[in-house]
This record gives C-alpha cells, sequence and structure tokens, in this order.
C-alpha cells in the first residue's frame, strides 16, 4: 500500500535529519542545522500525508475509522508527535541542539513499525468495543503525553551528557542550551506531558464507562498509566516543593520515561484488556 | 493557623509526606500488576506451600486494590492533602488579596540596568504610552502621579493561585467517589436467551444472584460479521417490564449502554444457546408432506397416527457435517433411532456410501416416513453487563476539577509588573520590573517585552 511505502521513506528522512543534526553538533556549521531542520519538516509532512492517506483508504475499504486502532498506528502516530512536538519547541527556542536527540527517538520508533516481527501494517476493521469516537480522542491525548514525556527524556540524556562533560567545551557541547534552559525545557515538557496523560486517562475511563460498564477495571495498562501518573506527579512536587533541579530531574524524566515505554510495550506481556496496542 | 503547631500537624503538612505517600501508591499498584489478582490468584495456589498462600491472602496481597493497605494509604493521602492545604491556603489568600500600591519604590532597588533606558520624551507623554501598552494585555493598571515621576502598575493571572488547591480538592474528590462506588455500588452481569426475561442478575465478586426490581427481556439478538469472520457489531432489543408491564424498550449496542432504573447495561458479549427451533418436512411415501416446527425434547404425533416421534437432539454441526436432529420414532412394534442432515445430498456427494454404512444416518429409516431437514433457527444468549456505580458523577466532576486546575497551574501565571518613569537630568528615564511566584523566565521576557514596545513607541511618537 502506498501509505506504508511512504512511511518507509520518512523512516529514512528522519534517519537522515539526525545525521545532519549530529553534524552541525560535531562540525559547528550551521548549515547542517539547516539541512537538518528541512530534512525534518519533510519527513513530517510526508508522515502528515501518508497517514491522511491511510485514513482515506480506511473508507475506501469501507471500514472508515482514523489510523488510531492497531499497534503498528499508534507507533507512527507516536513519532509524529514528537517530531511536530520537537519542531515546534526548535521554532520557539531558536535553537536546534535538540533535535540529536529526539530524532533517534523518532527514527527508532518507525524503524521498529516497520521491521519488528508481528507487527502488522495492514488496515484492520474495528471490534465493535473499539468503535468509538472516545477511543480517538483516548489515543491521541495518550501520545500527546508519551511524546512530551518523550522529549522531557530526551532533555534530560542531554542534561547528563553536558553535565558529564564538565569543563570540556567542544562545539556539541557548546551549542547546547544552558543547563539553566534545559531544566526549565524539561519541567515544561514533563508538565504538559502530565496534562497531556492526564486527558488520556480520563478520556479512557470515559471510553471504558461506556464499553465495559466500569470505567476503572485495574487492568494493568490501567495501572500503569496511573504508575507514570504518579511519578511524574512526585516529580512535580519534588521540583515545585523541594527544589529539586538539573542533575535530579534529568533522572526523574529517565525514570519516568521508563514507565511510559512499559505503560506502552511492557504491559502487553501481561493479559491485559488493552492488548491490541 | 495557629503560630504553635503540633507535631501531627506539621507531619502531615509536609510535603515530604505526599512524595512518600505517592510513591507508595504507585509502589503497590505495581506490585498489583505482577502479582496474580483476584480470580487469577487460583493458581498460585497451586505453586505456593498452603500457609504461605492462606499468609498472603489474609494479608490481601491478591485483592491489593480493593485491601486495607489501599484504603489507608489513600486517607493518609486525604488527610495529607487537607492539613496541607489548610497550611498554606492564607498564604495564597493573602497574595490573591493584596493590591500592589503603584508607588513602590523598593520593587526599583535593585533592578539590573537592562531593565532601563533614557529617552528624550516628556513623563506625561512617557507615562500616557506606558498606560495604553499596559492595558493591551492587563485589565487592572493603576497610576500614581507623584512630584517628578510617574508609577504604574499592573497585575493579572490572581486566580491561577489557587490552582493548585483547586487540583488537590479534584483528588479529594476522586477518592470520595471511587469510595461511594466500591461501598454503594453493584457490578454484575447475566446472559439471557433470546426470547425469555430475567429478573435477577450474578454479582461479580461473590457470584450470589441480586434479584432486580424489574425484569429484562430481550426479545431478538442480532449479529454481523465482517468478510474475515471477526464480528462487526452484535446487539439486543431489551424490553424492560415492571410488574410485567413493559415499560422500556431499546436497542443495545457494544459502547452504547443502556440506563434503566438506576442500574446500566451493557452489551458484553453473545453467543450460541442450546434448544433452538428445528423445522423438519415429513414425506410420506403416499405424497403427503408435512412441515413443522420442532424443538428438542418434544414428541410430536406422525401424521398418518403410525405412532410418534420425540426430538432427543438438536445439533448446529454435527461432526462437521453440518445441522442435524436426532429423532426417535416409537410405534406398538419398535423404536428407531436415527439422524436426520439438513446436508444430507452434499454428504452422501463426498462419500455415496454412508447410508448403508451408518443406518443411523438414514433418514428413511422408520417407513413410510422420510425426514428432511429444512434447517435450525439459530438462538442467541446476549451477555449483559449489569452495573450501578452512584460513585460515577462524582468522579467525573473530579476529573473535570482536576484539568480545570491543571491548566489553571500550569499555563496561566500570577503575575505583576511595574513601571516607574521619572526625571533625569533632561531625560526621562523608564524602568520596567515584575513580581511573580513562578516561571521567572516568563516574567523575565514579559519585562523585556514591555521595554522594546516602550522604547519602539517613544521613538517613534517624536
Ligand atoms: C498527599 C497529597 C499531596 C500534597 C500534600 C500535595 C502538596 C502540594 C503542594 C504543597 C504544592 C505546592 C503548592 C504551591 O505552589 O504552593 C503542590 C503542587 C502541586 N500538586 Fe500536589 N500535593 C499532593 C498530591 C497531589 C496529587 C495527587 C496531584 C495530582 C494531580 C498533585 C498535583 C499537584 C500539582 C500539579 C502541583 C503544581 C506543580 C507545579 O506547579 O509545577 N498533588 N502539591
Amino acid at each position: 500500500m502506498i501509505n506504508t511505502t511512504i512511511l518507509s521513506w520518512v523512516t529514512f528522512i528522519y534517519f537522515a535529519a539526525f545525521v545532519f543534526y549530529l553534524f552541525r553538533m560535531i562540525l559547528g556549521r550551521e548549515f547542517w542545522g539547516r539541512l537538518a531542520t528541512g530534512a525534518a519538516l519533510i519527513g513530517l509532512a510526508a508522515q502528515s500525508a501518508a497517514w491522511i492517506i491511510r485514513w482515506k483508504t480506511s473508507y475506501d475499504l469501507g471500514m472508515g475509522h482514523a489510523p488510531l486502532s492497531n499497534f503498528y498506528e499508534s507507533l507512527i502516530f507516536f513519532a509524529w508527535t514528537i517530531v511536530l512536538l520537537y519542531l515546534l519547541m526548535e521554532w520557539r527556542l531558536k535553537n536546534r541542539s535538540i533535535g540529536v536527540f529526539v530524532l533517534p527517538v523518532a527514527f527508532l520508533i518507525m524503524a521498529y513499525a516497520s521491521i519488528a516481527p508481528g507487527i502488522s501494517n495492514r488496515i484492520e476493521p474495528l471490534i465493535p468495543a473499539l468503535q468509538s469516537n472516545w477511543l480517538t480522542s483516548h489515543v491521541l491525548t495518550c501520545f500527546m503525553g508519551y511524546a512530551s514525556f518523550t522529549v522531557a527524556f530526551a532533555l534530560g540524556i542531554m542534561f547528563l551528557t553536558k553535565s558529564a562533560a564538565g569543563e570540556s567545551k567542544n562545539a556539541f557541547i557548546r551549542l547546547m542550551p544552558s543547563e539553566y534552559q534545559m531544566d526549565e525545557l524539561m519541567y515544561s515538557s514533563a508538565a504538559l506531558g502530565f496534562v497531556f496523560l492526564t486527558l488520556g486517562i480520563a478520556t479512557g475511563a470515559v471510553w471504558a464507562h461506556y464499553a465495559w460498564g466500569s470505567y476503572w477495571s485495574w487492568d494493568p495498562k490501567e495501572t500503569w498509566s496511573l504508575i507514570t501518573w504518579l511519578v511524574y506527579a512526585v516529580m512535580l512536587h519534588t521540583r515545585l516543593v523541594r527544589g529539586w533541579r538539573g542533575r535530579r530531574m534529568a533522572i526523574m524524566t529517565i525514570v519516568g520515561f521508563g514507565c511510559v515505554l512499559f505503560t506502552y510495550l511492557g504491559v502487553n506481556l501481561l493479559p491485559s484488556l488493552h492488548s491490541y496496542m | 493557623m495557629s503560630k504553635n503547631k503540633s507535631g501531627i500537624w506539621s507531619f502531615f503538612s509536609s510535603v515530604q509526606l505526599a512524595i512518600v505517600l505517592l510513591s507508595l501508591i504507585a509502589f503497590f499498584a505495581l506490585i498489583g500488576t505482577l502479582v496474580p489478582q483476584r480470580e487469577a490468584a487460583g493458581e498460585l495456589a497451586g505453586r505456593l506451600s498452603p500457609a504461605l498462600f492462606s499468609f498472603l491472602q489474609k494479608m490481601q496481597i491478591f485483592d491489593l486494590y480493593h485491601s486495607v493497605w489501599f484504603f489507608l494509604l489513600s486517607g493518609l493521602l486525604a488527610i495529607n492533602i487537607i492539613i496541607c492545604s489548610l497550611d498554606r491556603l492564607p498564604l495564597a489568600w493573602r497574595r490573591f488579596r493584596m493590591r500592589p500600591a503603584p508607588q513602590n519604590d523598593d520593587a526599583f532597588k535593585n533592578i539590573p540596568d537592562e531593565n532601563k533606558f533614557q529617552s528624550a520624551s516628556d513623563i506625561q507623554k512617557a507615562a500616557d504610552a506606558a498606560a495604553v501598552l499596559l492595558r493591551k494585555k492587563y485589565r487592572n493598571v493603576a497610576r500614581t502621579d507623584a512630584p517628578g515621576s510617574v508609577f504604574l502598575c499592573a497585575q493579572k493571572g490572581r486566580f491561577s493561585l489557587f490552582g493548585v488547591y483547586i487540583v488537590h480538592l479534584s483528588f479529594l474528590v476522586l477518592i470520595a467517589g471511587a469510595i461511594i462506588g466500591s461501598v454503594f455500588g453493584i457490578e454484575g452481569y447475566v446472559n439471557i436467551m433470546e426470547g425469555e426475561a430475567v429478573s435477577a442478575i450474578q454479582l461479580r465478586n461473590d457470584n450470589q444472584s441480586l434479584p432486580l426490581p424489574f425484569s429484562v427481556r430481550c426479545d431478538k439478538f442480532s449479529v454481523e460479521f465482517y468478510d474475515s469472520g471477526a464480528p462487526k457489531s452484535f446487539q439486543s432489543a431489551l424490553t424492560f417490564l415492571k410488574d410485567k408491564q413493559a415499560v422500556q424498550s431499546g436497542k443495545l449496542l457494544v459502547n452504547h449502554p443502556i440506563v434503566f432504573d438506576g442500574f446500566r447495561f451493557y452489551q458484553a458479549s453473545y453467543g450460541a444457546a442450546p434448544g433452538g427451533k428445528a423445522t423438519l418436512s415429513l414425506l410420506r411415501s403416499d405424497g403427503r408432506r408435512d412441515v413443522m416446527n420442532v424443538g428438542e425434547g418434544y414428541t410430536f404425533e406422525l401424521p398418518g397416527k403410525e405412532g410418534s416421534f420425540q426430538v432427543l437432539r438438536v445439533e448446529e454441526n454435527l461432526m462437521k457435517m453440518g445441522p442435524a436432529i436426532k429423532v426417535a420414532v416409537r410405534s406398538e412394534k419398535e423404536t428407531v433411532n436415527f439422524w436426520v442432515f439438513q446436508q444430507l445430498e452434499k454428504i452422501k456427494a463426498m462419500n455415496p456410501d454412508i447410508v448403508r454404512q451408518v443406518p443411523m444416518f438414514n433418514p428413511g429409516l422408520f417407513r413410510p416416513y422420510t425426514f428432511t431437514l429444512l434447517g435450525l433457527e439459530e438462538k442467541y444468549y446476549t451477555g449483559l453487563q449489569v452495573n450501578r456505580d452512584p460513585g460515577t458523577p462524582v468522579v467525573g466532576a473530579a476529573a473535570v476539577l482536576l484539568i480545570c486546575g491543571l491548566l489553571l497551574v500550569l499555563f496561566s501565571y500570577a503575575r505583576q509588573v511595574f513601571i516607574r518613569i521619572d526625571q533625569v537630568k533632561d531625560n526621562v528615564r523608564i524602568s520596567v520590573t515584575g513580581r511573580s511566584y513562578k516561571n521567572k523566565p516568563g516574567l523575565e521576557q514579559e519585562v523585556q517585552y514591555l521595554l522594546a514596545q516602550l522604547k519602539d513607541n517613544l521613538e517613534h511618537s517624536k
């Protein structure tokens, strides 16, 4: 199908963007930065197009649902949101150095979606329980949250890289934002993610209320999303009230991201209502 | 609040406790996803020693989410939130009430040089320009004219000071809703055959039966499939009866529950029910043909009064050869049993000798009749989830509060800005500063924005 072909190309474009960001950081020339941003933008546009084509195809096949209904589609949307969020951030901050930490994540997710065994990229009909508009809003908000947490995680890694580099001030380190700025950004991304995750859990609860009759049933995926939510709540409190900054925040972003990954992927090892994605 | 706070008060007003409690809840929730819960715990019983198993069971490890531990943690969290909020609310209230005086020299005491500039304008003109600029973004702009200087001040976002309290309040409401649900809520299920009515449900937690103050009838169940064989949609036509009177009826679909008398009905599952009707044709050798609808267990007289026949079994798919029924025909002389297949022609085509090899498959075993199965009427049961949870609206309200509160906390800031305009020799000097309890970089940006705008204004209006 044409949409999956485009999506495999997008995977390579994101990889190229990552390499360009890397060149910029190593060589310190803004030319590579512009190239990288251009590549990321092209990738995002192509991915959006593929997404819309896929949506239309599902209507042509008589199934008619947003491409957010199976594992493959959720991975694609995850990567899309990460790149979108990152590009918005790059544009607001006028700083390209975060890309070298974010783009590889997007690339890996896309690559995983296309080559991991057992992931079907076919457009599939929806079983009755999934035929709900709440599904769309639930998946949308959850993945916005996951993407914000991913960006926070990339910033956390970047922060630790910079503080590990200590006094050495090569181009790679110099081009990074100041530690203060990174700390603020980690906090804002995590806070944004927290709001979206809250919305995601709430819309999921509404959906469960309509589909299964109880808004919360302690299914492992639900429970893990609660754990993730609590971890980020702890993070907000430690920062605001205990004054944790910098290194400790960076570690919290990594712990939080671990929970996100487990909620998303690890839970599939446990039996669950959600095991379809 | 009294200043001499007791030990308990300061224990519960500490945020360390909140962090510890939230982490503990996360930890307990994690254990619950690793240790099998409720019904699933049964399989552990065989693998652990009985003493250990019953100890763990007493400690409610197999029902963590409904255990005393969980209630205890939630209770402590609630107390923590209440005390913590009571402890801090007065401060927030004072900050909320505080109207800064525009003439506030303290605010300008240590401001850096980049927060000031000089311009060859006059004081009144500069002050007017500043007032116009401030009114664009702030509602409350105050101005004081002092000899030789003008002070302006503006503020916004005061309500965001309460965002945190709304978030915390919503969490209390959430806990309350969950407790209401677990104390007064009912979770049950019931299977209803097409055409039948029930007036009791099975409870999920103790598997007891709960009588309903009304009865529910399933008039019809229907299911549609995709080409792949996966179900596309299924629905039940339900009628609710009180004192044998139909009160309400409606279609129940997945994702579209029906509420009746405080109970919510959800379409959960379905299945094939035993006991469907079969349509039989009886051909007598003299050419007389009768068609009748028969059901399992029923006995009918043969049309020619030679005896009677009974339907012993109705099978949807006997030995993968399609629908079949087993009948016993009794006359004064004999009793014969045989199977009547619907797709006998197809079976014979595959295996022409079958009727001779297996006489039981011969539908003409009782002379002078030949039985033919025309079709089975498929009969389904519909599986309904039946719940009553008076806590749901409370939890819903909590979610709305929570989200509104979060938006207030994270995307709106209480902020005050001050502008002073005074005379320095031939120039006017304009100084800008601000105050905020959070988001200092945002405030810094705002101050720089105001400076740039004012500079721009004054230079162009000359
Ligand atoms: C044990 C219970 C809790 C206590 C004692 C507590 C206490 C506090 C305190 C003292 C603050 C700082 C308020 C200020 O700005 O002066 C705060 C902030 C906050 N709390 Fe809690 N909290 C608790 C539970 C929760 C929970 C369960 C949530 C979940 C949504 C939550 C969400 C927040 C948020 C979003 C902030 C603002 C953080 C920020 O501005 O970055 N709190 N909390």
